[in-house]
């Protein structure tokens, strides 16, 4: 590791002025600190200077007004995790954090640090591979070691995105807010990019830009469902967000957004508009409309069984969604 | 429920709940001596008073690392070090070119005034690997052929093939230590499950006389069998370090160093033919197993048949696989679970195929009755009586019950103790043995204690010195079994030269006194308090010294059920009760024997659900060198656990240590082929492998 400065931002604005400060090489911006601190372990980055902004936040981190949900960047997974108000208007987005991690990391990390973390990927943290996101010339998990990497995207890097808020706000139509920039927001839906728009990042934020808060949609009847293998402290291996709109137990609309499957957030369109006018009631309808899933996977050599349980994981969100009792609480 | 006073650190006391994770107290048959007695260094070791070699931190130390291959198989064929020189505070590099055959094999070292400074000479170092064709696996390595073919005058053979993967020892304060030499001196802070072993393994690399040293440990973070023996890698590059620079000499490995290099339970392949009767006699078979001992030479061998069944004549081949990976070194039962894990389910495989219940057929093969008892109070415990037939449930969870065995013989070496009897009143349990987090210090404590009969707050314990009376290392489960009865015979003559002292006093009979609760008593009678009695010693204080020969081998047994409930739509495994029976002879401390029983049911549940060394197939550099994706039994998949200590008939102290973690991983693998009604072959018992079976018939 080498030294680095630490400037304390009062604001993002100030945040966003000193991450484009031409006498800095490379400043890297500084929430929650837990990827970071993996990257700096890993020797994967060398920043000069750290631009701090955890402490900024506003009084009322996280507020549900009128049609509204608003995140400051900067709350951490707990916090969303432990809001009442947010649970009841969007409990897809508590879900998606409560199981995250472990609870010393949710005390630490962030909204905004989640959803612009880097990817798993055991090649690319890993300094001995030179692979496509380190600019080298290959992903390794192709020919290599792919258990828990994509089954959908194409490549060239098969990461999978490794945030659970991502997904969960894609489905509520989240809106990441900015500073430092000439536009005032990206919608989540546009803010990752797939590998061969540039393998080197995962998001479309340019160096300088700085998100200040998060907004979504109220979705009351949304849910989430992960599949780990171990139920702690550990990734999903398949995920699955969803909101719907229902008249009764019948889905008059659905979102479907999958995660842990491929590079990004993974739309799954074809679900979403399979379970139109499905009864969540019926059980025969609700699998068969759910099975469109893992159309379209392309598993490498050993994460096939991805492509069974991504079915399931939507399957059991749906349900979840719906109110219903999912059979899983073993 | 109950509670105990405990000190708080403010000099307070709180009240604790001191009840057990057991339901079963009534089960745990015997006596003993102290039941509930918290760890002597447990508010140490939590708040961080308690120092481990890691921790050792001395002024003007010089840090050190190994400079390591970063691939399976590769040449180093060029070394750059002029940019890793100038690093500032770099004082020795020393790398040595040759061809490597496994990741994390040194090549040579950097050392440093700071940890930082030889991280980044490290980086700086520029090294030219040619990286080699790797082998990574047993199947690589060896060409086995499924079995085949029908056993003569067998109704049913059973024709399988099972593996488990590697499991590394994953201890939380890592390998290595610090070397202090001061010229004509030295003190050796290492992490070691043999303190003597240590002192008695430097060599030229000290070069002092073992006299001239002294070796400490106080604390360690675990060990499971890889601190055993001599000073080991570390150590001996502190120990040059120091004396080449006569400054303290600081050499840890990392999380990665340490899943790389410092030794595992080996993987294995277990190839078997086992005919049977319908009557569940066994018409014999042929077993053939092969052990993944990557660049080591042996050690990988697979102790099936275990021995604890009755299985006709068994034809058996061992044959250890080599390949691109870091060697073997002994694990907590090595050889031992993954060979319950293949014996156990083999037979379950095989009483689903004759029609009988495999707790039938498991109690008619048991070669001791002790067995039939422990299986039928076990069978109660955990409901047997609800277990439904394989692949009998069609719901998407379903409950399957498995149960597994465990035999250990083990032969405690002698030792030696010392208890030292103040005119104070203090009392000091003296012996060099380490605690390697199993409890010693506390026993220790309890030996001392019980055997005056005095309180255990009376007595100091001194452990962890190869300057106190020697005694074992702590390997094949003997630590307790040789030096409790060794601590015990110290005390008890510490006590009658007291009692002597107070007898001559009055010019009685000594046969006349006793010690009971910390007071003196005459036929009976209180006579005097524990410390006016001391008073009356000499200055010195008496000592009673003992020096126990080898103690002959010693059997214990141990059966373990497991009730899981499988999600056949995820194929997660979630383990939801264990009973563990264990023989335990006379118990010392029942809270550090039950909490022994449940750490070797965690590890082995642990090894039957996630554990697995990965090693990428191309260039042989395991990719999962960390606690990330090494993945490690959490909170959130812990059953309950339920030890029952077993007593029935028994004396002595019996070894705990290892027996606890053999059969679980089997019993696991047991109650899944009950709930899904196909057999997982394959460990871990990963959600892919669970549900190929459940969709292909077979794993």
């Amino acid at each position: 590791m080498n030294s680095f400065a630490v400037v304390q931002a009062r604001s993002f604005a100030d945040a966003a002025a000193a991450m484009s400060q031409k006498s800095y090489s490379l400043p890297v911006l500084k929430a929650g600190g837990i990827d970071l601190i993996d990257h700096l372990k890993e020797g994967l980055i060398a920043p000069d200077v750290l631009v701090d902004v955890r402490r900024v936040r506003t009084k009322d981190p996280i507020t549900v007004s009128g049609d509204e949900i608003r995140i400051d960047a900067t709350a951490t997974l707990a916090e969303i995790a432990a809001a009442a108000e947010l649970r009841a208007a969007a409990p897809v987005l508590a879900q998606a954090v409560e199981n995250a991690a472990s609870p010393q990391v949710r005390n630490a990390a962030t909204a905004a640090g989640n959803l612009l973390q880097r990817p798993r990927c055991w090649y690319y943290r890993n300094e001995q591979f030179n692979c496509l996101k380190k600019g080298g010339p290959t992903c390794f998990a192709v020919e290599g070691e792919n258990r828990y990497h994509a089954i959908f995207g194409d490549g060239p890097c098969h990461i999978v995105h490794p945030s659970n808020l991502a997904p969960a706000l894609w489905v509520c139509d989240g809106v990441v807010h900015l500073t430092g920039s000439d536009r005032p927001s990206v919608p989540v839906r546009y803010l990752f990019h797939t590998p061969d728009k540039g393998v080197r990042t995962e998001n479309v934020l340019a160096p300088g830009e700085v998100v200040t808060h998060i907004t979504c949609k109220k979705a009351p009847a949304s849910g989430f469902y992960a599949i780990k293998e171990k139920q702690s402290f550990d990734w999903p291996v398949v995920a699955a967000s969803v909101v719907l709109e229902l008249k009764g137990t019948v889905v008059q609309s659905a979102t479907v957004c999958a995660g842990a499957v491929a590079p990004i957030p993974w739309d799954l369109r074809n679900v979403s508009l399979a379970l139109r006018n499905v009864d969540v009631a019926d059980d025969a309808a609700l699998t068969k409309a759910c099975s469109v899933a893992g159309r379209g996977a392309k598993p490498m050599s050993d994460n096939g069984y991805k492509v069974k349980l991504l079915p399931v994981a939507v399957k059991r969100a749906v349900l979840t969604a719906a109110g219903r009792k999912v059979e899983i609480d073993a | 429920m109950k509670t105990d006073v405990a000190p708080t650190l403010d000099g307070g006391s709180a009240q604790i709940p001191t009840d057990m994770p057991t339901a079963n107290r009534p089960m745990n048959m015997g006596q003993s001596m102290n039941d509930n007695a918290s760890r002597l260094d447990g508010i140490a070791k939590i708040t961080g008073a308690a120092k481990y070699s890691s921790d050792m931190l001395l002024p003007n130390a010089v840090y050190a690392r190994f400079v390591r291959c970063p691939f399976g198989a590769a040449s180093l064929a060029g070394v750059d070090d002029a940019a890793a020189k100038k690093v500032p505070g770099i004082i020795d590099i020393e790398v040595v070119p040759k061809d490597c055959t496994y990741h994390g094999q040194p090549v040579g070292h950097i050392a440093g005034d700071s940890p930082i400074a030889v991280n980044r000479a490290l980086k700086a170092l520029r090294l030219q690997w040619k990286k080699q064709p790797v082998k990574v696996s047993i199947a690589e390595g060896a060409a086995i052929d499924p079995p085949q073919g029908e056993i003569d005058g067998a109704d049913a053979t059973l024709l399988a093939v099972y593996s488990t993967p590697v499991q590394t020892h994953s201890s939380l304060e890592t390998h290595g230590g610090v070397v202090d030499h001061r010229g004509d001196k030295a003190t050796v802070y290492a992490s070691t499950q043999g303190t003597f072993s240590v002192r008695d393994g430097f060599g030229d690399a000290i070069g002092l006389k073992n006299a001239d040293f002294e070796v400490v440990c106080e604390y360690v973070g675990g060990g499971f069998g890889s601190k055993l023996g001599g000073p080991g890698k570390e150590l001996i590059l502190a120990a040059k370090l120091s004396r080449k620079f006569n400054r303290p000499a600081y050499v840890m490995c990392n999380r990665a160093e340490e899943h790389l290099d410092t030794g595992n339970r080996p993987s294995s392949v277990t190839k078997v033919k086992l005919g049977f009767k319908k009557d569940g006699t066994c018409a014999g078979g042929e077993i053939r197993t092969y052990g993944g001992v990557g660049v080591a030479k042996g050690g990988g061998g697979v102790s099936i048949p275990s021995g604890r069944y009755t299985l006709g004549t068994i034809d058996k081949k061992h044959e250890d696989v080599s390949f691109n990976a870091g060697g073997p070194r002994a694990f907590r039962a090595p050889g031992h679970p993954q060979a319950a894990f293949a014996e156990e389910l083999a037979l379950d495989e095989i009483a689903a195929k004759i029609g009988m219940d495999p707790l039938d057929l498991k109690r008619k093969l048991a070669r001791d009755d002790v067995y039939r008892a422990m299986m039928d109070e076990g069978a109660k415990l955990i409901g047997w009586k609800d277990r439904k037939a394989n692949g009998s449930q069609k719901s998407v969870l379903r409950t399957g019950y498995g149960m597994g065995t465990a035999g250990w013989g083990s032969a405690p070496p002698g030792g030696n103790a010392e208890v030292v009897i103040h005119p104070d009143g203090s009392v000091e349990s003296r012996t060099g043995t380490q605690d390697i987090g199993t409890g010693q210090r506390t026993t220790m404590g309890i030996c001392t204690a019980d055997a005056i009969g005095i309180p255990l707050g009376l007595v100091t314990v001194r452990i962890g010195r190869s300057t106190l009376p020697p005694g074992p290392g702590s390997g094949g489960s003997v630590t307790s079994p040789t030096t409790a009865p060794t601590m015990m015979a110290a005390a008890t003559q510490a006590r009658t030269k007291l009692l002597e002292a107070v007898a001559k006093q009055s010019g009685e009979n000594a046969a006349d006194f006793a010690v009971q609760d910390g007071v003196v008593l005459r036929r009976g009678e209180r006579v005097l308090g524990w410390k006016e009695a001391c008073a009356l010693l000499p200055a010195d204080g008496v000592s009673g010294t003992a020096d126990t020969g080898d103690r002959g081998k010693g059997d214990s047994q141990g059966v373990q059920f497991v009730k899981v409930v499988v999600d056949c739509e995820t194929g997660i495994v979630y383990p939801k009760h264990v009973i563990a029976i264990q023989s335990c002879g006379r118990v010392i401390c029942r809270k550090t024997a039950e909490s022994q029983i449940i750490g070797g049911v965690i590890q082995g549940l642990s090894y039957g659900l996630f554990e697995n060394r990965i090693l990428d197939r191309n260039v042989g550099a395991m990719v999962n060198a960390n606690f990330e994706w090494y993945k490690i039994l959490g909170p959130g998949d812990m059953p309950h656990i339920e030890p029952v200590l077993w007593a029935r008939g028994q004396t002595g102290v019996k070894a705990l240590g290892e027996p606890p973690t053999i059969p679980t991983a089997g019993a696991l693998a047991c109650a899944v082929f009950n709930a899904v009604g196909v057999p997982v072959r394959h460990l871990p018992l990963t959600p892919d492998k669970v549900l190929v079976a459940l969709e292909g018939g077979k794993a």
